[in-house]
């Protein structure tokens, strides 16, 4: 098994791919082919990190899907750097569909991630997190990312 | 050379001879070790049979000296009555006498009033011969009379021939008046039979060792002469028969057997030269070292033509050692067996060619990492002065390559009245994003030149960044002019990680305080040759910091591997720029956060971050 996981399944006219593991500079898209499909949906919780070669070969292989409809759910954080730093790391047909946002208490040091689905929590041009995120211990959390960094690629 | 001389010191006893030795000295001991048990249980067998045979024949001649004297005296005894019933002999005594052909002479003795011996009566062949006999034995026959006196009978050969001398006592009914009879009878048979023994010497022995028969020049005298049977000294004993090994007069073993005649005191003796007997075993020994020595010259050929093979082999082997310790890998030993010397030379031939090769491999590793010290060497040139103050702007920077070589580049200028300031990560890092790096630097000095804008400059790049590589290899890249005049910061994003400007406010500086400069941003340089770029202005303020970086920051780790990650840097970052301190400041705290963090740990991606701070003109 290599260090990327990619599950494909066909059903009617979408495609649902879900990735788990690393991109990197060793990752091979070709046998992953995503043409010939008006929906794909990628499914990103698993997917630990990616580094700049991983990014060259994503846009590469997100550029084979054509001018289909792109969805991403459950994008975790190095996802959605990706998508606000590296212009067309998000394909022009792309829309994220969900995505984790990190949050911390400082004082007890516990971290969670809380997903932001379209719509509920996020929309175009904004976002709309929960009134109070909590761990555990009901201590209060706050976000663990740079606003205007993070939620930069909703205002596109 | 030393190593040579020592490979050759350590060469003792060549494995062809010592194979030679083995093969040699294993049949060796093992047939000698043979012979020697052979040889004792030959020798014991031998000496078993020569007892064996030498006792039945002196058993033999023992019991035929018994029959011939017994059949004297049984043709005697008639006329011994004949006397005593008639006190002389009749005729029909002196007929038997006549008759009997060994008969020689027939004296009868009787005591005188003294009680000594005298001649009453004699028969005889060969008249008057019988008294010039007796006269030559006056002398013993006192001692004769006396010993059978003591033992009724008594057996003599007193002149060493062929002649006996039996002395018989006869007692009448009272046993008062005693009569000795003298028989002297020829054996000549007997004593030719003792005499002519070839492999073996017969004796008659009386009790006291005289011989009376036994080859030539021995009758007469004592046994003892030749030899000294234990036997006789333990006589009264009595034993019939019996066989040991005593030592003759001359040295040599004897294998000495007897047998009691049972008449008289007569013991037959037959003696064999221990030497002699066992001359077979002499021949066995001799047959045996001749077949030791054919047997050891057909092992030693045999072990020339075997051991050739393989210490020929293992000579090319030793010799390919040699060249190999005089530094020559080259070397290749051609072995043909299919044995374990040619599986060792397959893998010498195997081993030499890995040597090599990685020799050659070492060769070029040192090469190569010569050709990046340069490279290094040559990628420090491309980055400016760490420190610097140009009007209000103060700059202070910090770069640490993951290798020798990185991919990360910055830089600042001057053209007219502002200030560009660049940063870049090229994708990956070593050797290959360092050549692009070296590009961008490149086309950067021209650009400098042409007084444009950052978008533009950025356009530029991108071509050149593009033609260079191919589309193989990108760069990420902020581009930012500061006006020197007016503090207005125009920028170009090429999806590069969107420096922070910190705006100086009345307190410390916080979270929320840090703006991202990300408002605008454009497809990676390198990605496509047309790329069109966008720029925007924000104002940076007098005492305002702007905190350029590469994204190897967060993923500086540990010993561990645990990177440092977003939150620890962002709290570094603003830890460091709490006050708003000066740039080098500013640089010093925030490498000192990531260092306690890194311990020392490698890199594993270019670390490059500058800051950068409007001082404003005092």
């Amino acid at each position: 098994m290599g260090k990327l996981d990619v599950k494909m399944n066909k059903a009617a006219d979408k495609l649902t791919v879900q990735m788990a593991g690393t991109i990197d500079e060793d990752v091979d898209f070709s046998q992953f082919g995503l043409g010939g499909n008006p929906q794909i949906e990628v499914e990103l919780s698993g997917l630990k990190s990616i580094n700049s070669c991983g990014i060259r070969e994503w846009i590469k292989w997100m550029g084979t899907a054509g001018p289909a409809q792109i969805s991403f759910s459950n994008c975790p954080k190095v996802i959605v750097d990706q998508i606000n730093m590296v212009d067309g790391f998000l394909p022009a047909t792309g829309k994220v569909a969900s995505f984790f946002v990190p949050y911390y208490n400082d004082d007890s040091g516990s971290e969670k991630n809380v997903l932001f689905r379209y719509g509920t929590e996020f929309s175009e041009g904004g976002v709309n997190p929960p009134a109070s995120v909590k761990d555990e211990e009901g201590n209060e959390m706050e976000m663990d990312v740079i606003e205007s960094k993070y939620f930069k690629f909703l205002k596109k | 050379m030393k190593g040579h001389n020592e490979l050759v010191k350590k060469r003792g006893l060549s494995i062809r001879y010592k194979i030679l030795l083995l093969l040699t000295s294993l049949p060796l001991i093992t047939l000698t070790v043979y012979l020697i048990l052979a040889l004792r249980i030959f020798e014991e067998d031998k000496i078993a049979y020569v007892f064996d045979s030498s006792s039945r024949m002196s058993g033999t001649m023992a019991a035929q000296i018994k029959t011939q004297l017994n059949g004297v005296l049984g043709t005697t005894k008639p006329i011994f009555q004949d006397y005593l019933s008639q006190q002389k002999f009749s005729s029909v005594g002196e007929s038997i006498f006549q008759n009997e052909f060994n008969l020689e002479a027939l004296v009868v003795f009787k005591p005188s009033a003294t009680g000594s011996y005298e001649k009453s009566a004699i028969l005889e062949k060969v008249p008057d011969q019988t008294a010039g006999v007796l006269a030559q034995l006056q002398s013993q026959m006192p001692s004769y009379f006396a010993e059978v006196e003591a033992s009724r009978r008594v057996v003599k050969v007193p002149f060493s021939d062929d002649r006996v001398f039996i002395l018989e006592k006869v007692s009448d009914e009272t046993n008062t008046r005693n009569t000795v009879f003298l028989v002297i009878v020829k054996m000549s048979e007997a004593s030719e039979m003792f005499r002519a023994a070839m492999s073996q010497k017969l004796y008659l022995i009386s009790t006291d060792g005289t011989i009376l028969f036994g080859p030539d020049g021995t009758p007469g005298q004592k046994l003892q002469g030749t030899v000294s049977p234990q036997f006789l000294a333990h006589a009264n004993k009595q034993i019939a028969q019996g066989a040991e090994t005593d030592q003759g007069a001359d040295g040599k073993e004897l294998l000495v057997s007897y047998s009691r005649a049972g008449f008289g005191d007569l013991i037959v003796v037959t003696t064999v030269e221990k030497e002699k007997a066992l001359g077979a075993v002499q021949i066995l020994i001799r047959k045996s070292l001749i077949f030791f020595g054919l047997l050891i010259s057909v092992t030693v050929i045999l072990s020339l033509f075997a051991s050739s093979g393989l210490t020929q082999a293992l000579t090319q082997l030793f010799d390919a050692t040699k060249k190999v310790a005089e530094g020559d890998f080259n070397i290749r030993v051609d072995v043909k067996s299919n044995d374990e010397v040619g599986s060792l030379a397959d893998n010498f031939n195997i081993m030499a060619a890995e040597v090599s090769r990685l020799l050659d491999q070492t060769a070029e590793k040192a090469r190569m990492e010569s050709e990046l010290q340069t490279a290094k060497t040559v990628q420090e040139t491309l980055f400016p002065e760490t420190q610097a103050k140009i009007g209000p702007l103060a700059i202070a920077g910090y770069y640490e390559p993951a290798s020798e070589c990185g991919g990360d580049w910055w830089h600042y200028c001057q053209i007219g009245n502002k200030i560009f300031l660049w940063i870049g990560d090229a994708t990956g890092h070593g050797a290959p994003a360092a050549l692009i790096t070296s590009a961008a630097k490149s086309a950067s000095t021209i650009i400098e030149r042409l007084n444009i804008t950052p978008a533009k400059a950025l356009e530029l790049l991108n071509r050149s960044i593009y033609d260079v590589s191919k589309g193989r290899i990108m760069m990420t890249f902020f581009l930012a002019s500061f006006d020197l005049e007016t503090g207005e910061l125009a920028y170009c994003n090429a999806s590069h990680e969107a420096p922070f400007l910190m705006k100086k406010g009345e307190g410390a500086l916080k979270k929320k305080d840090l703006i991202p400069l990300n408002e605008v941003n454009n497809p990676r340089l390198g990605q496509a040759r047309d790329s069109v770029y966008e720029q925007t202005t924000i104002q940076v303020e007098t005492g305002d910091l702007v905190f350029f970086y590469t994204d190897g920051i967060p993923d500086i780790q540990d010993p561990a591997k645990a990177a440092w990650g977003e939150r620890e840097f962002i709290k570094a970052l603003i830890a460091a720029n709490k006050d708003f301190p000066g740039v080098n400041e500013s640089v010093e705290r925030f490498a000192h956060s990531f260092q306690v963090h890194r311990q020392g740990a490698p890199l594993i991606d270019d670390v490059t971050f500058f800051v950068v701070k409007n001082e404003g003109l005092s």
